[in-house]
């Protein structure tokens, strides 16, 4: 088993909320919003935004499993609730470097907080710019995970000799400025945040130390999300092909039709496998935790975009209208396999990694 | 106040239900287990009244080995304690038996409110809250949309097609509840966890002093003689209206008495 019986009760719970409250699906030139409901009860009932947090916290105490369970099922739905970013990264970030007053808020879902990290389209910490110098920071941040909403910014800056730190900064200030962006996937917004001689504190000394341990939560917990995704596109093509008749029989018994679906299953399957196995990696603490996150990351990125094209191809017709969910996955898969790196970059990573050197 | 919420496990009723070849009773293992949907608004029902005015909530099962994973949701949801009766000679019971082996157990553990799901997606009889009163010499309230209790009174707004009565009766007494009566709780992650550690006393009939003739598929007052899965459904008749539509369809409803 790779979850026990508390983690699967967990996620029942978790999917029966979410069928019970489906998302409202995105209007071509909406703003991309959340979804209240799902946040308050999520965070109200369930406890899942503290699932990473102490319970001297305020959280449940939990481990990498549980937060990975509610990643994947909001993976399948697509609701838009700020999990990842939140819940999730800078959660970490401030438990990695100690800073615990935060911690409760967030814990129960009242307050928002995110890590400001990418710079110039990339997660590499060696491509960051931004600076802090006389306790001032200046740099621009984009990809900002839940960063329209942040209460509060974890971000990785220099220090005045060169080196790596990680700052907390609040948006209530007009040295912050923070603009949501137009994204391609409707269901998970991000912002672009200018920081111009902003006030920060500092919080984590080691920034190389600290941004290692973020790139493997985050590349874990998408992987997640690609699974769920994964999944859910299987069973909507599965649905499809069983009901939707061409030549007097259902489309599904075709056998080039078949051939792919066995393909979509193994994609799933292969991908559940690397996923977990980096959840428990984080969980227990591994030493080889950096290897197994790099693994999941670059394989669920491609496995959930190989899924979603070949659910709206699959769909024929009706999975390239705006009406249709399809599109939502297909455009979720190619900007989450961009997200903290694509699958390229995690394998150039995972080279020295296993190779040494 | 001392609560007992009477709670089932029964098939998912989003999958294909069957029954058995050999005893023509409900195969259970060929579909998931769920709690009975209504069954969750009675357990959140007595959370709340337990919130309000003090006591403890216990989850009664009646049910195989498996069923145990429908009293721990009711336990992660904030139930205190459970009692699990299960025993072999209870398989296939009809509404009568259950009531019986329900009621016996009742009297053994205590109560001042039993509090049930109005009725149950698999077998839908809706009468166990009646035949439980009767057999307890209580009260019934039933089909509850809302429950009121102070002190040793309570009422209820029992549901009715042309708006809802007003029950009074005083405890100890037998509920019943409709699903407009509250939203239930999703169980929290700590709550699932602390589920885990609260104690479930299993019993077997024995131990409730049952008496094994009185119950199970020979006991049953009803008998399934013989099942077929639901035909197809058939493509309908096309009657093309020339002047004589009116006609044809008064005919078609004629035809099965509806007219």
């Amino acid at each position: 088993m790779i979850t026990t019986a508390e983690q699967e009760e967990l996620r029942r719970t978790v999917r029966a909320l979410l069928e019970r409250n489906p998302p409202a699906r995105p209007a071509p030139d909406a703003d991309p919003g959340y979804d209240e409901t799902v946040w308050r009860l999520l965070a109200e009932q369930v406890g899942a935004f503290g699932l990473a947090v102490p319970e001297a916290c305020g959280g449940a105490g939990g481990t990498a499993l549980e937060t990975h369970v509610v990643c994947e099922e909001l993976g399948r739905t697509l609701t838009p609730v700020p999990y990842l970013g939140s819940a999730v990264l800078a959660t970490e970030a401030l438990l990695v470097c100690g800073a615990a007053e935060p911690l409760p808020g967030l814990a129960d879902g009242s307050r928002v907080a995110a890590v400001a990290w990418a710079e110039n389209g990339t997660w590499d910490p060696a491509a960051i710019r931004a600076h802090v110098e006389d306790g001032r920071l200046t740099g621009v941040k984009e990809h900002v995970l839940d960063g329209a909403r942040a209460d509060l910014f974890v971000v990785p800056a220099r220090t005045r000799d060169g080196g790596l730190a990680v700052y907390l900064a609040e948006p209530s200030t007009p040295a912050v400025r923070v603009e949501p962006l137009a994204t391609l996937d409707l269901t998970r917004p991000q912002a672009r945040v200018t920081f111009d001689a902003a006030p920060v504190r500092l919080i984590g000394a080691d920034g190389h130390r600290v941004l290692e341990r973020l790139l493997a939560v985050a590349a874990t917990a998408i992987s997640a999300e690609q699974l769920g995704g994964g999944e859910r596109c299987l069973e909507m093509t599965l649905d499809h092909v069983k009901t939707r008749e061409q030549f007097g029989r259902p489309i599904g018994s075709f056998q080039a039709v078949r051939h792919r679906l066995a393909d979509l299953y193994v994609l799933v399957e292969s991908a559940r496998s690397v996923s977990y196995d980096a959840a428990h990696a984080l969980a227990s603490g591994a030493p080889d935790l950096a290897v197994r996150a790099a693994t999941a990351q670059a394989y669920c990125a491609e496995a959930f975009s190989a899924v979603a094209a070949e659910t709206v191809q699959l769909h024929g017709g009706i999975g390239f209208t705006w009406e249709h969910e399809a599109h939502l996955y297909f455009k979720r898969a190619h900007s989450a396999a961009k997200l903290f790196g694509d699958a390229a970059w995690h394998r150039a990573r995972l080279g020295p990694l296993v190779l040494g050197g | 106040m001392n609560i007992v919420v009477c709670v089932k496990q029964v098939p998912d009723t989003a999958t294909e239900r069957k029954l058995r070849s050999d005893d023509k009773t409900l195969d259970r293992d060929a579909a998931d287990g769920v709690v009975n949907e209504l069954d969750e608004y009675a357990v959140e029902e007595a959370l709340r009244l337990k919130e309000a005015h003090g006591g403890e909530v216990t989850v009664l099962s009646m049910g195989p080995a498996k069923a145990t994973e429908t009293i721990r949701k009711a336990l992660a949801m904030g139930a205190d304690k459970a009692v699990h009766l299960s025993d072999d000679a209870l398989r296939g019971s009809d509404a009568l038996s259950t009531s019986y082996a329900l009621a016996e157990t009742l009297k053994k553990i205590g109560f001042d409110l039993v509090i049930l799901g109005s009725e149950s997606t698999d077998a839908r009889t809706g009468v166990l809250a009646a035949m439980l009163a009767e057999r307890l010499g209580t009260p019934q309230l039933t089909l509850a949309n809302k429950v009121e209790v102070d002190g040793s009174a309570i009422a209820i707004q029992r549901v009715t097609d042309y708006g809802y009565d007003k029950v009074e009766a005083s405890l100890p007494a037998v509920v019943s509840v409709v699903e407009k009566i509250n939203e239930p709780r999703y169980p929290s992650f700590k709550g699932i966890m602390a589920a885990k550690k609260k104690p479930v006393e299993t019993l077997a009939i024995g131990d409730a002093e049952i008496s094994a003739d009185q119950v199970g598929l020979a006991s049953a007052w009803s008998e399934v003689v013989d099942f077929a899965a639901a035909p197809p459904r058939a493509a309908g008749t096309v009657v093309k209206d020339e002047g004589d539509g009116g006609v044809k369809a008064a005919e078609f409803l004629a035809s099965k008495k509806f007219v």
